[in-house]
Parts: C-alpha cells; structure tokens; sequence
C-alpha cells in the first residue's frame, strides 16, 4: 500500500531521512519506533509532503507521492495526526471535524455517526472551541477529524505523549479498533515499546535517521528496545 | 447668544450649544458617517489581506482609484449608472488583484517585508499606468438618479446617496462576516490562517485561498472607489489619501477583527468630520492622528484584540 525506496527527506541541505526502504501492507499496523531525533516525526512530515526536499521512491496504492502537493496526498486517504494535536484552536469541536471532511474525495460535508461513538465526549463538546478542551480530549478531537476524511492509513504521531493516563488506555484501544475491526492501515510513531509489541504486525526501528532494524512485533525483544530505545 | 444683529445674520439658525450650531454639527456627523462607510469597505480589505496572509498591501489604493476609474469608464461608454456598475466593478477589480497576487505577491509569502516594497511599486505603475491611458483631468462621476434628493429631518439634510453609502457599507459588513464565518470558503480561510501545514494535510489548497482572498479583499476596495466617485473627484492619486485612513482603522480596530474594523472606521471618520468642524481640515487630522497615537501607545494591539489562548 504504502512503499518507500532509497528514501532521502531534507530540512534545508540537511538529509534528516536517509536511504530507508519499508513497506507498509494494507490493513496492516506499522509501529516506527527510536529515540528522540532519529527522525521518527520527520518520516510521516516525509509521507505528507512538509519536508523541504526528498529524494527516492515514495509511493502509495500506485501513486507517486514523492512529487504530489500535500493537499492532493490528504485526499488520497491519508489521515495525518500530528505531534502536538495541531487541532484549530479557535474552531468549534464541529469545525474541526468539519475540517476533517474537506480532503474526502466524495465531496460529503456531514461527520460520521461513528466517531461520535467512538468519543462520546466531542459530541458534548460540540460548540466549544478546540483551544478550551484538554490534552486528552484534544487528542480524542484529532483522531475525530483524521476518521471524517474516510481515511485508507492513519499516520499518528505519539498520540499519548502528555495525556492523562486513565486516557492513554483509551485511545489505544480506539487505535486498535480502528485497525483491527475497521481495516484502517494505521502507522504509529510511539515510544511505548509496550503498546508497540502488542499491536504491531511490523516494527520499523530508527537510528541516526536510517532504519536500524525492521521486523515482525516478536522481534521487538526487550535487548532490542535496550539497545536503541534507552538512554 | 452674541449681540448685535450683524454677528447673528452671518450664522445659521437653529439650536445653538455655546457657539456651535446644532444642525451644523449633526451634517457634519452625518457627512463623517458616510465618509466612514467608504472607510470601512477600503479597510475591510486591507484587514482581510493582512490577517489572512500577513501582506501589508500598499497598492490598496490604486484598487481603490482603480475601481473609481472603472465605474467612470462604465458611466461615460457604456452609460451604466453606479448601482449598475458595482457588480461589473467588483468583478473587474479582483480579477487585476488576483492577477497581482498570482504575478507577484504569491511569489513573496515568506518575504513579508519584501511584499511591502512590491505592493508599493505596483500602486506606482498602476498610477502611471491610468495617468497614461487616461490622462491627469479629474474626472467626475454623476450619482444615480434614483438617489437624487434629500431626506430632511428638523436641519439635518441627508441626501439620498450618501444614506445609500451608508446602508450598502453596512450590507457589505454583513455579507463579509457571512462569507468568513458561515460558508465553508470562510472556514477553509480561517483554518489556513490558524495552521496552514495541517490544513494542507487536509486537502486545502492554501495558495487558492490566498488567491480568492487577496482578490475579494480588492474587489472590496473597487466597490468603495465606485461608491465615492459622486463624492469626490476620480484622479489617479485619489486612492492614497483614502488608503491612509484606511491603514489607520486596521491598527486602531485590531487585527483579524471584523467587529474591531467597523467600530474604528466609524470613530476615525467621525472624529475626522468632526474635528475639521470644530478646528479646521488640517488641525483636524492632527488632532486624529495625536488621538490614535495617544490610543496605539495604551492599547497596542487595538480596540479590540485577539483574547484567544493558543
């Protein structure tokens, strides 16, 4: 579904990805894990076209990526949840969501039933604004608007970094259910090894901006998260 | 009340305040009143072009004279009446913004100093460009006939026209509050100006948004110079003196405030009318340019400013 080859991804003349090659299947969840800075963030920027620069193959269902404006890479079905949330703080819940919508490819406007079962709690929240929600129910609301676009892959990027952790569990488990009972492709940038090895059919390791070791969820043993994820 | 019966002939009747003349006063308010609606439609655009894209449009003007000439030229071919025109006008205006934009400005988003310097040299060769085509005469625009006549209550005469100004500025309001907040071109708009790297994620195109905008906003400032031109006279330089004001309501009234545009165009048009009354025209706009130094220095980001956490 989604493939990389040869991948090089710059900020100014600096090569932040370099030479990595993955291959990410259909419905499948990809778990990119390493230690601050070795461009983990930087990979899914890569996969949204908000790097200066790649060079490579990038690819995904047939398409070129590598040379596609961002908007256009939003409405092939790539739902992308940032770092730090990134909602529109002074939209409503409902805008935001809205938001969501404008890179579905049938032109749709209403927001499905389903997220709103998913959360609860944004259907309460409704008319307040993005920027007046707390962390986790922020988190909650760019999940939301990531699923209104009718998204094919789900590029989230830690998405329990700094949550309450009553909350976490939460939404690893929405994480999970997206994936496992809903088919979504999701790629997870995460530093919770834990959670990586329980839902991962694939782990991608990275080191210096390179890609140190790939393999099955089995494979992530604990000397491996010793050698490349601990300080 | 003076004495003696020549001091008294020399003025007009009427209720006096010490020795201001009542009906004096209240047309020169409502004089201020409809300057200050052709100072809202200018400022509307400047502040949407500013707080959308951060670009200090120092050709605002010429859209303006630009828009004056437009509905002169309709006039004296084509024989259209203004109200006729103000479509055609608004039309035709943001498409030579849009070209602007897409020509140069769209080149210089990340360059905003440099945006100053180019929207300045466009207003130049737009000004050199009609004093050549069109030459240096002041050109005059009649009013339409269905607005002739006055509306008169107790010694304040209201012509017709200018309450026309004054409705059709406030209809303008409306319709741009409208646009940004109630349609999904606003929001889209809203979305790039909070977070442009996300929206793109989301399948906004943000240079289009910036295309539609930057023309909407010269539209805008088409239709104020079309609406002035009974007022004053169409000349090349006409927009700068307007642009000024104009600048002076987008710091006063905040930016990214429509509510903060209208309230200011109002307070520096009637402070302007009213200081010119009491004073006279130069003395006047000192005194406004003092009053909105003195506001600037304790309210510096304006009357009416963003209060949102981010």
């Amino acid at each position: 579904m989604l493939e990389a080859s040869a991948l090089f991804s710059y900020y100014g003349k600096s090569p932040i990805i370099q030479d990595v090659d993955f291959r990410v299947e259909a419905g499948s969840f990809t778990s990119i894990l390493g230690r601050n800075g070795v461009g983990k963030t930087t990979l899914l920027r890569t996969i949204m076209g908000l790097t200066d620069a790649i060079t490579g193959a990038l690819r995904f269902e047939g398409a070129d990526l590598a040379r596609m404006p961002t908007h256009r890479r939003g409405r092939l079905g790539i739902g992308y949840i940032p770092q730090g949330r990134e909602i529109i703080p002074r939209f409503t819940v409902r805008e935001n969501i809205v938001m969501g919508t404008y890179a579905r490819a049938d032109g749709k406007r209403s927001i499905p039933e389903f997220i709103f079962e998913l959360f609860p709690i944004l259907r309460d929240f409704l008319g307040r604004r993005g920027g007046d929600l707390s962390g986790g129910q922020q988190q909650q609301l760019a999940i939301a608007r990531a699923l209104a676009m009718g998204p094919r892959v789900l590029l989230l990027d830690e998405p329990t970094e700094g949550i309450q952790p009553n909350i976490v569990r939460q939404i690893e488990d929405v994480i999970l259910k997206l994936n496992r009972e809903m088919g979504i492709t999701v790629i997870l940038v995460e530093q919770n090894v834990g959670f990586a090895r329980r839902a991962s059919d694939q782990f991608i390791l990275l080191d210096k901006g390179r890609i140190a070791l790939t393999g099955t969820g089995e494979k992530l043993t604990n000397e491996v998260a010793d050698e490349y994820l601990t300080f | 009340m003076p004495a003696g019966p020549a001091a008294r002939d020399s003025r007009p009747p009427g209720p006096y305040v010490g020795w201001i003349s009542m009906d004096a006063f209240f047309n020169q308010a409502f004089a201020g009143l409809s300057m200050a609606s052709i100072l809202l439609m200018v400022a509307l655009g400047l502040a949407i072009i500013y707080g959308a894209m951060g670009v200090i449009n120092l050709a605002h003007g010429e859209f303006v004279m630009l828009g004056a000439y437009s509905a002169w030229l309709l006039q004296t071919y084509f024989g259209f009446s203004i109200l006729v025109s103000l479509p055609v006008v608004f039309l035709m205006v943001a498409l030579i913004g849009l070209a602007v934009e897409r020509g140069v400005v769209r080149w210089l988003y990340h360059r905003p100093l440099d945006t100053i310097l180019a929207t300045w040299g466009i207003g130049i060769v737009l000004q050199q460009l009609v004093r050549m085509g069109v030459g240096t005469d002041s050109r005059y625009v009649a009013r339409p006939t269905i607005l002739d006549g006055n509306v008169v209550l107790g010694g304040v005469v209201m012509s017709n026209y200018r309450i026309f100004v004054v409705v059709f500025s406030i209809a303008v309001l409306a319709a741009t509050w409208y646009l940004l907040t109630r349609t999904e071109y606003g929001t889209r708009l809203r979305a790039v100006i909070q977070n442009k790297e996300i929206s793109e994620c989301y399948g906004i195109r943000s240079e289009r948004v910036y295309a539609m905008t930057f023309a909407y906003g010269a539209g805008l400032a088409g239709i104020a110079g079309a609406l002035v031109t009974p007022l004053v006279s169409v000349t090349p330089t006409m927009g700068t003196y307007l642009v000024v004001d104009a600048f002076l309501v987008v710091i006063l009234g905040g930016v990214g405030s429509l509510m903060g545009t209208a309230v200011a165009a109002g307070l520096v048009g009637e402070a302007t009318a009213l200081f010119s009354f009491l004073l006279n025209d130069t003395l006047g706009r000192v005194a406004v340019l003092c009053a909105i130094i003195l506001l600037i220095r304790f309210m510096p980001q304006g009357l009416f400013p963003d209060r949102v956490r981010r």
